[in-house]
């Protein structure tokens, strides 16, 4: 895996973000109410 | 002998801050491939100081849903209840890639409000850690209730927590501020999903990201602080 980028603004939440973003592994999960999912994608899975 | 202030300031654990919910299969999941990425790391990994925040992820999950998680969730999202379990067969899949045995055959959904109150106790008690590992285990493992006080208190005290001092924590609600004031920093922060990690205070990472991430974000941290 090459360096993480460190500079990239993220996913949705990037304007509200006071943090640089770490993008990583873009198909990672999160959770969100009572769905779990790729971010950017249909909370489905 | 006489320490210099920098010296202190640069020798200070990385500091990892953790929004997450106990209710969160990926957190649990997150949780473990962070743990690998600084075992991974080996005798170069830096000091860490890991602080766990509360957040609520479905507020308004009842306290005793009787019924499985296939019935929660199709009954819940309208989903049908095959894509459901072909949903909880991939994260059990996952979850057992990093070392974990879900059975969400076992897990009894409630509010975790509580919970998060009594993490906070333990985090003022220096058990932070140990505690919501044992609660992660008990919802996702076990089929703990983690919204009832007696066994929360039987919780804390398995991992050496005193059990009237958590009792009486959890009745007067001494920590529900400190929950909110979590779940608030968040909003703030634009946090909408979890798990959510903050690398020293600078750094995020979103979702339950793989070990390597954690172990270079956290190499380049401190790489940054002997620069």
């Amino acid at each position: 895996m090459s360096e993480p980028d460190l500079t990239a603004e993220s996913v949705a939440d990037a304007a509200a973000s006071p943090f640089t973003m770490v993008m990583g592994d873009p198909a990672a999960m999160v959770c969100e109410g009572d769905v779990c999912f790729v971010p950017g994608t249909e909370p489905a899975e | 002998m006489h320490m210099h202030p920098l010296h202190v300031l640069v020798t200070s654990p990385i500091k990892i801050d953790i929004w997450s919910d106990i209710a969160c299969p990926w957190c649990y999941i997150g949780k473990r491939h962070l743990e690998a990425g600084l075992e991974a790391l080996g005798a170069d990994a830096p000091d860490v100081e890991i602080e766990y925040h509360s957040f609520e992820l479905s507020p308004d999950t009842p306290l005793d849903f009787e019924g499985s998680t296939v019935e929660y969730l199709a009954d819940r999202k309208g989903m049908p209840v095959e894509r459901v379990e072909q949903m909880l067969e991939h994260v059990t899949g996952v979850a057992a890639n990093a070392g974990l045995e879900y059975h969400f055959e076992k897990v009894a959904h409630t509010k975790t409000l509580k919970a998060h109150e009594l993490l906070h106790f333990a985090k003022a008690n220096g058990k932070q850690l140990e505690l919501k590992e044992r609660l992660l285990k008990a919802y996702f493992v076990e089929g703990g209730r983690v919204n009832r006080i007696d066994e929360l208190v039987g919780f804390a005290e398995e991992v050496g927590l005193d059990g009237a001092a958590a009792r009486e924590a959890l009745e007067s609600g001494r920590y529900a501020d400190g929950v909110q004031a979590d779940i608030a920093q968040a909003g703030a922060y634009g946090i909408n999903g979890v798990p959510f990690f903050v690398i020293d205070g600078k750094y995020g990472i979103s979702g339950a990201q793989p070990a390597e991430v954690f172990s270079q974000a956290i190499s380049q941290v401190a790489g940054e602080r002997a620069a």
